[in-house]
């Protein structure tokens, strides 16, 4: 144990090391970048989080089909010294009545000191769980009473927090090796009964909740799955389930008849007209016959609670699907001020479409007082997706804070914003000091159109962790406080549309969302293909928070100049799409079928040129160069790139082997209008690609003007054009078109110098014209 | 057409403004402020006059402009944290000054007039001239040969009346209650009234000593009737051809009040003296007479300085002579003519040669006064709103007394780092990044804005130096006559003074206890770099700023250390053909060198064998006044031997009031002489050149004064207090 003590000390004077001598470089002062890179939890060896369910619970599973998943995205892993997560779950009036108990399950890491560390769940605001943690073997699967009375029908707010210390280190970078881990399995809400499970109404739609891996499935029969008429029907409806369920993780597959069983997290919906649909039901509704109807029926091939949306017509349906999306569809000109992100994460990020004071109160960050060693904090905001002040722009964050008297100097506050650093505050004082309002500031170079996330984190250095004498990990005195009386100042920023960005596409579905007349959608007939769509059609309508008219009866040719987009399996794609934004024409063949392209010429030159490249840096005049390019990019994020005059034409984008599928985007032809294409090798590979893609995770990683999905390893990869063309998107007022040339001229750093030479040049030769006809003469 | 080329450039400036105020980010700043110096300095190798130089100032105000938008709006600290709000907001408060005064200077010397052609030649019709000489307490042989050398010019004799003003003789003096002075003045009066008369000078003196010498010279005026008055200082005397230089040019614009020259000093001031520039560098002067007053008569803004000057009779009569509400009298007369819609021109030769002061201490007194007489006007006449004036006019004015504020920011710049050091303020709140992109890039290109406008008449830095030396006994003068505007008098500035011993200046003490100070933020800085590593950054950068105070103040510990001189004087080259009488023989020669004391002559044949120092010679020349022979008796006081005859120092021994006029045109009737001394020391070293040669004069000067300091604490003497003498007054900027 003494070596241990011994060996993590050691560890930790070398960071603090390494720390002290990186802020001794002399002029890297800008303070922007941490000691240590934000990451979250580097797991050591010993404390690799276990794999899912690795160990059976000593509690007897009640049938799948009485309970409910509470985790909206499958698992949830509570980092560091105080992580805390608040979602709601949308209840049936019967599931409200009707739950019977909480359960809890947890593992966490080795080094959480059990005896001073704390797990605590709370359902609309009481607390139902305070245990120690103290579960590093296996999972720890607790369950409590549901008092009566404490849930309602509708949304119920859940908070999950954790205080975590470690048994023996005192230092920051230890605080990354704690972690707890929710089992999504037995983190649940039981019920007596699986009747309650029974959907009566549209609303309960609502309570469609995940399944066990926090996805959620819509099922979607449909015999005439193979008509085109009727597609544009299916994607409706899938948009309002979409808005309805409004989970993370949703994805929508179609078939002709067989559906999966139900069980948490999934929904089955049968959409035909009676004649198309009775073969398939026992009983169908009472009124389809005669009228449109959206109605849950008990099947016993569908289960119960099966939605059936009917009619004798396909008009009819249509009126049955615009009936039922009433209450979750929105008028366009009405602007959202909150995005809805409540069943995933509370409080709901408002938007900010310009000037805007927010404190922490408002923004979910109540008055902490911390006694740790790395605080973190983080509160939601969404932008628009005209948002164009990355460049330029900065934020303020206005902190009231303070620290105690034995916080050294050296500690600092770290602003992230989406995980990227973005200001770096330093405490200079010894002493503790209040911070009264102080600013911040943060750049706005991660900012991105949706919901955007900034944590703070103050990293705390004192002397008692310095020494680490046995048992100081525990800490009852604050050392840290955070007021809620702080604010988020964002300042007016430009607005204007970008294109192409698939950023502001995955952000609020631009331009599409903002669509009054039906969007064209060019897509293949087809079951992987319709649900590939509809998964896409109901992304797109959760972001941008009403059900977007389609419009699938039109010709690739018809839709020059107009916003339009297109899903379908590479093959099948209209020659002018893929020209259009730049994916090579040999990818039709080459992609899917072939391996990797890497004996291909270019890369390999290239490849090879990258390695010699790294090989030689340093060395050499040459070599200087570089590392004067690499100190400027540190300081000023001045690159060779950034002297670039004219933007250079995007290469042509051919898809590597690895990627499953692609997303892109450019402006059609003609100049006006946007075109977004998804495409894969096939069609099932779309329907996948197309569910993965539109995973939570995988869809806020969309952004550039391609971006390519690797199934292998789940990661997205963006290619970022090399030339934006600018759209007016809003109002054009003169403080408009000032912020959009400052964004403009500072992500064209050689422009702004060249326009401020030429005014320059002028004025100095009206200068010397001026000076000639007034005052005296020679 | 000119309203629409003025809005055109209105225009374009709101373009240039809008785009400095857009908000870019610090990459864009970096790149822009690269760009800029880049520009600026190809401009300033290929091509630095004209349009061009125009176009590089533009480019420099682009930058200064974006540092000013950067500093007022993300630089502050917080307002709510008043210990570091306060001083920061002074600090920004004396940045802003100094970028007002770069803008208002770049008004006045956008486009600096060229020389005036000579009209030596054609003088056209001569009008009746008085020449002032107001006095106060001089000696009188530098009275005599100023008024020698005034009756000396070139004019007709009938249309020329010298006036000596005498105030040290006044009936008020003469009957004061305290004998020993009633006494001395009383011999003044008679003593000057015999010289004036053997140089045909008219002596004139008044009851009471009124106003000073605004009040001597009114008194002056009501007693004669030339159509011109010329003013000179009782120590600057005319060259010959002052008055066929200026007269011409009232003929040629009747509502024309004034024709100012140039002062031109035969001495150093005590910066020079002590750090040994005159005979290398510009004069401090010389970058107001060379470029400054050259600007102002653009804008028709030229101002009257006391001295080698000439004025309307009828002008002045319209404001009842000379103002006498401020300590500067010069410069308040010229701004009531301008507000009269009088006209003024500036003639930039040197006409005149004087004076100035020695030392130190009466070299800041001088300087006290002209910045308390400033404020006066600033605060009593108001410029930038007099009616009246054109608006370049209000302009100029008010960046010539405006400028006399520099004691605040500079005292501020020195003790801002200071607050970072000792007390750990945080005073301007900016990251290292945005300190090289913004605050370097900007230091630079002022810099290189100075030396645009100035580079061959002011070297890098001497600015700060001057202005240094000045604050810390100027500061407390301005804060007084802004405290109490009507208190200051006017003091006579003494500029005979000599220093016979090395020693430092009675007034040096504050330059050694700052320097110390400075020198213990240097420790502290190591100190900090090291025990406070995560702040690192910030303090290299304060303390770079405080480093770089401690040069300039280690260089003025220089110019208060007082070098011991032999020749007072200071020595002109000549070169004249003369006759020296040894015993009997005449001997053929070359004058070689003149001061007002004495002169070197090389003589050819065979000399004597002893010749005692001290043994009566005659030298024979040739005036230019009346080209006549004429003998001037002298003493040898040194002989040195040569090949074919001797170098010999002699002195003058002046028996008849003509005699004064014989030396006078030796010394003051060639004024291409003063010109040819003036542009030999002229040259742009360039910023870089200048700045090393900065650093090895600051690090030498820092030596020399340690020095002086150390042989004062071991008690060497300094006993010979500066005989004052004579004094004059004279005035500037």
């Amino acid at each position: 144990m003494r070596r241990l003590l011994a060996a993590t000390a050691a560890i930790g004077l070398l960071a603090l090391q390494g720390a002290s001598a990186q802020q001794r470089a002399p002029f890297d002062m800008s303070g922007e970048r941490p000691p240590a890179p934000p990451e979250q939890v580097a797991p050591s060896p010993g404390a690799v989080p276990p794999a899912e369910g690795a160990a059976p619970g000593p509690i007897a599973q009640p049938p799948a089909a009485a309970l409910r998943h509470l985790l909206p995205t499958g698992n949830a892993v509570l980092a560091g010294e105080n992580p805390q997560r608040s979602w709601s779950v949308y209840l049936t009036p019967e599931q409200a009545a009707g739950a019977t108990e909480f359960g809890l399950g947890y593992q966490n890491s080795l080094v959480v000191a059990p005896e001073i560390s704390r797990l605590r769940m709370t359902v609309n605001g009481n607390r139902l769980f305070d245990v120690p943690v103290a579960s590093s073997d296996a999972i720890s699967r607790l369950s409590a009473p549901v008092p009566a009375g404490l849930l309602r029908a509708g949304f119920n707010d859940i908070k999950v927090e954790a205080v975590q210390r470690h048994r023996t280190d005192c230092t920051i970078q230890s605080t990354y090796e704690l972690w707890t881990q929710l089992d999504p399995a037995s983190t649940v809400l039981r019920f007596a009964d699986a009747s309650v499970m029974r959907w009566t109404r549209t609303d309960d739609l609502r309570a469609i909740g995940v399944d066990v891996d926090g996805r959620t499935a819509v099922n979607l029969v449909m015999p005439a799955a193979e008509e085109m008429s009727a597609s544009a029907s299916a994607l409706r409806l899938a948009q309002g389930l979409a808005l309805f369920a409004d989970m993370p993780n949703l994805a929508v597959s179609v078939t002709t008849g067989d559906a999966p069983a139900r069980k948490p997290g999934t929904a089955t919906v049968l959409i035909g007209t009676t004649s198309e649909l009775s073969p398939l039901l026992s009983a169908m509704p009472a009124g389809a016959a005669t009228g449109a109807t959206a109605a849950f029926v008990d099947d016993s091939r569908y289960g119960p609670g099966t939605l059936v949306v009917t009619g004798p017509s396909w008009q009819a349906i249509d009126a049955a699907i615009d009936t039922m999306a009433r209450p979750v569809d929105r008028d366009p000109a009405t602007q959202r001020t909150a995005l809805a992100t409540r069943n995933w994460r509370l409080p709901e990020p408002p938007m900010l479409f310009g000037e805007r004071r927010l404190t922490f109160a408002d923004l979910g960050i109540q008055t902490q007082e911390f006694p740790g060693r790395r605080f973190r904090t983080e509160f939601a905001f969404g932008v628009p997706s005209d948002f164009f002040a990355s460049s330029y722009g900065e934020a303020n964050i206005l902190l009231d804070a303070a620290y105690s008297e034995e916080v050294l100097p050296g500690s600092h506050i770290d602003i992230y914003v989406n995980d990227n650093i973005a200001a770096t505050m330093p405490i200079t004082t010894a002493g503790g000091e209040i911070l009264r309002h102080l600013p911040i500031k943060v750049t706005m170079r991660h900012f991105r159109p949706g919901a955007n996330t900034i944590a703070i984190e103050a990293a705390l250095l004192t002397d008692a962790d310095r020494v680490c004498a046995p048992g100081a990990t525990a800490l009852d005195k604050g050392r840290f406080v955070i007021f809620d009386t702080s604010e988020f100042a964002m300042p007016a920023f430009a607005r204007i549309a970008q294109r192409p960005n698939l950023a502001a596409l995955a952000g609020t579905a631009f331009p599409y969302g903002r669509a009054t007349t039906p969007v064209p959608l060019i897509m293949d007939r087809g079951g992987a293909n319709l649900s590939a769509a509809a998964t896409l059609s109901g992304k797109l309508a959760v972001a941008a928070g009403r059900l977007i008219p389609l419009d699938l009866n039109v010709s690739p040719a018809s839709v020059a100049g107009r916003d339009a987009l297109f899903i379908a399996p590479i093959s099948q794609l209209p020659q002018v799409a893929l020209t259009q934004v730049g994916i090579s024409e040999a990818s039709r063949v080459s992609w899917g079928d072939a391996p990797p392209p890497t004996e291909a010429g270019g890369t390999t030159t290239e490849a090879t040129f990258d390695q010699w490249r790294e090989r030689l840096s340093g060395s050499g005049w040459r070599g200087q160069i570089s590392t004067l390019e690499e100190w400027l990019n540190r300081t000023f994020d001045v690159s060779l790139e950034s002297f670039r005059l004219l933007p250079s034409r995007n290469p042509e984008f051919t898809p590597g082997g690895d990627a499953s599928l692609v997303v892109a985007q450019s402006a059609a032809p003609g100049g006006t209008g946007t075109w977004t294409l998804f495409t894969a090798p096939t069609a099932a590979a779309l329907q996948d690609g197309m569910r993965a893609v539109g995973s939570a995770a995988s869809w806020a990683g969309l952004g550039g003007y391609i971006s390519s999905y690797n199934a292998s390893n789940g990661k997205v990869t963006r290619i970022e054009p090399a030339s934006v063309e600018l759209v007016q998107s809003s109002q054009g007022s003169f403080a408009n078109y000032r912020l959009i040339i400052a964004n403009w001229l500072s992500a064209n750093a050689v422009s702004y110098s060249l326009v401020l030479g030429a005014l320059c040049i002028l004025l100095g030769l009206a200068t010397a014209l001026m000076l000639r006809t007034l005052g005296r003469d020679e | 057409m000119k309203t629409l080329i003025v809005l055109l450039w209105a225009g374009l400036s709101v373009l240039v403004l809008a785009v400095i105020t857009l908000p870019i980010n610090l990459e864009t700043q970096f790149i822009a402020g690269m760009v800029v110096l880049l520009a600026m300095m190809i401009l300033k190798l290929v091509r630095p006059e004209g349009t061009w130089r125009l176009i590089a100032l533009a480019f420099g105000t682009a930058i200064v402009m974006r540092y000013a938008y950067w500093r007022t709006t993300s630089t502050l600290p917080p307002i709510n944290q008043p210990e570091n709000f306060i001083p920061g907001f002074l600090l920004y408060l004396a940045e802003m000054y100094s970028i007002m005064m770069l803008a208002l200077s770049l008004f006045v010397v956008a486009s600096p007039l060229p020389p005036r052609k000579s009209r030596a030649a054609n003088p056209g019709n001569l009008p009746t001239v008085d020449v002032f000489i107001p006095t106060y307490n001089e000696e009188p042989e530098l009275l005599a040969n100023t008024m020698a050398a005034a009756k000396g010019m070139d004019y007709p004799a009938d249309k020329l009346t010298v006036w000596l003003l005498d105030d040290g003789g006044t009936l008020q003096k003469r009957n004061s209650d305290r004998i020993a002075e009633a006494n001395a003045a009383e011999k003044r009066h008679v003593e000057l009234q015999q010289l004036a008369a053997g140089l045909d000078v008219r002596y004139l003196t008044r009851a009471r000593n009124e106003h000073a010498k605004a009040g001597n010279m009114n008194n002056g005026l009501e007693h004669s009737t030339g159509d011109l008055i010329a003013v000179f200082d009782a120590d600057h005397a005319p060259a010959r051809d002052f008055l066929k230089e200026t007269v011409g040019y009232f003929e040629e614009d009747p509502r024309l009040f004034l024709v100012q020259t140039p002062h031109f000093f035969l001495n150093p001031d005590p910066v020079e003296r002590n750090l040994k520039t005159f005979d290398r560098m510009p004069s401090e002067n010389e970058m107001f007479y060379g470029v400054i007053q050259r600007g102002l008569d653009k804008w028709n803004a030229a101002f009257f300085c006391g001295s080698a000057a000439v004025l309307s009779r009828k002008a002045l009569a319209e404001t009842g002579g000379f103002s006498g509400v401020s300590i500067t009298e010069d410069c308040e007369t010229a701004v009531e003519l301008h507000a009269k819609h009088w006209n003024s021109v500036y003639v930039d030769k040197p006409l005149i040669a004087g004076l100035q002061p020695a030392t130190f201490a009466s070299f800041i007194g001088q300087r006290s006064r002209w910045a308390q007489g400033m404020m006066q006007i600033l605060r009593f006449r108001a410029p930038l709103f007099k009616r009246g004036l054109s608006i370049p006019q209000r302009l100029c004015y008010t960046s010539s007394t405006l400028f006399w504020l520099f004691p605040f920011p500079r005292a501020i710049f020195l003790i801002a780092p200071l607050f970072y050091l000792f007390f750990d303020l945080q005073i301007f709140t900016a990251s290292g990044g945005e300190f090289l992109a913004y605050t370097l890039a900007y230091m630079i290109v002022n810099l290189i804005m100075q030396n645009y406008l100035y580079g061959a008449f002011r070297w890098p830095w001497i600015s700060e130096l001057y202005e240094y030396v000045q604050t810390i006994h100027l500061l407390p003068a301005v804060v007084s006559v802004i405290l109490n505007p009507r208190k200051p008098t006017f003091k006579v500035t003494a500029k005979d003074e000599s220093i016979a011993r090395s020693r430092l200046s009675e007034i040096s003490a504050p330059f050694f206890i700052i320097f110390f100070l400075l020198v213990i933020g240097v420790l502290v800085t190591i100190y900090r770099v090291y025990t406070e590593p995560y702040k690192a950054d910030v303090t290299l950068v304060v303390g770079g700023w405080n480093l770089l105070n401690l040069i300039i103040a280690g260089c003025a510990l220089g110019v208060v250390s007082e070098r011991g001189e032999r020749a007072a004087t200071r020595r002109v080259k000549v070169s004249r053909r003369c006759e020296m009488r040894i015993g009997d023989a005449w001997y053929k020669g070359t004058i070689e060198d003149v001061s007002v004391n004495g002169s070197r002559i090389r003589i050819f044949g065979e000399l004597p064998e002893v010749i005692p120092t001290d043994t009566s010679v005659d030298l024979r020349f040739k005036t230019f006044v009346e080209e006549q022979e004429s003998v001037l008796p002298m003493g040898i006081r040194n002989i040195e031997r040569t090949g074919d005859g001797a170098i010999i120092g002699s002195r003058y021994r002046p028996t008849e009031a003509i005699h004064h006029r014989y030396v006078a045109d030796l010394i003051f009737a060639n004024s291409n002489q003063w010109t040819q001394f003036q542009l030999s020391r002229r040259g742009n070293p360039g910023l870089i050149r200048g700045t090393i040669w900065f650093l090895r004069l600051a690090l030498f000067q820092t030596y020399r004064g340690l020095v002086y300091l150390g042989r004062q604490m071991r008690g060497y003497e300094s006993r010979p207090r500066p005989a004052s003498g004579g004094a004059t007054a004279e005035s500037r900027r």
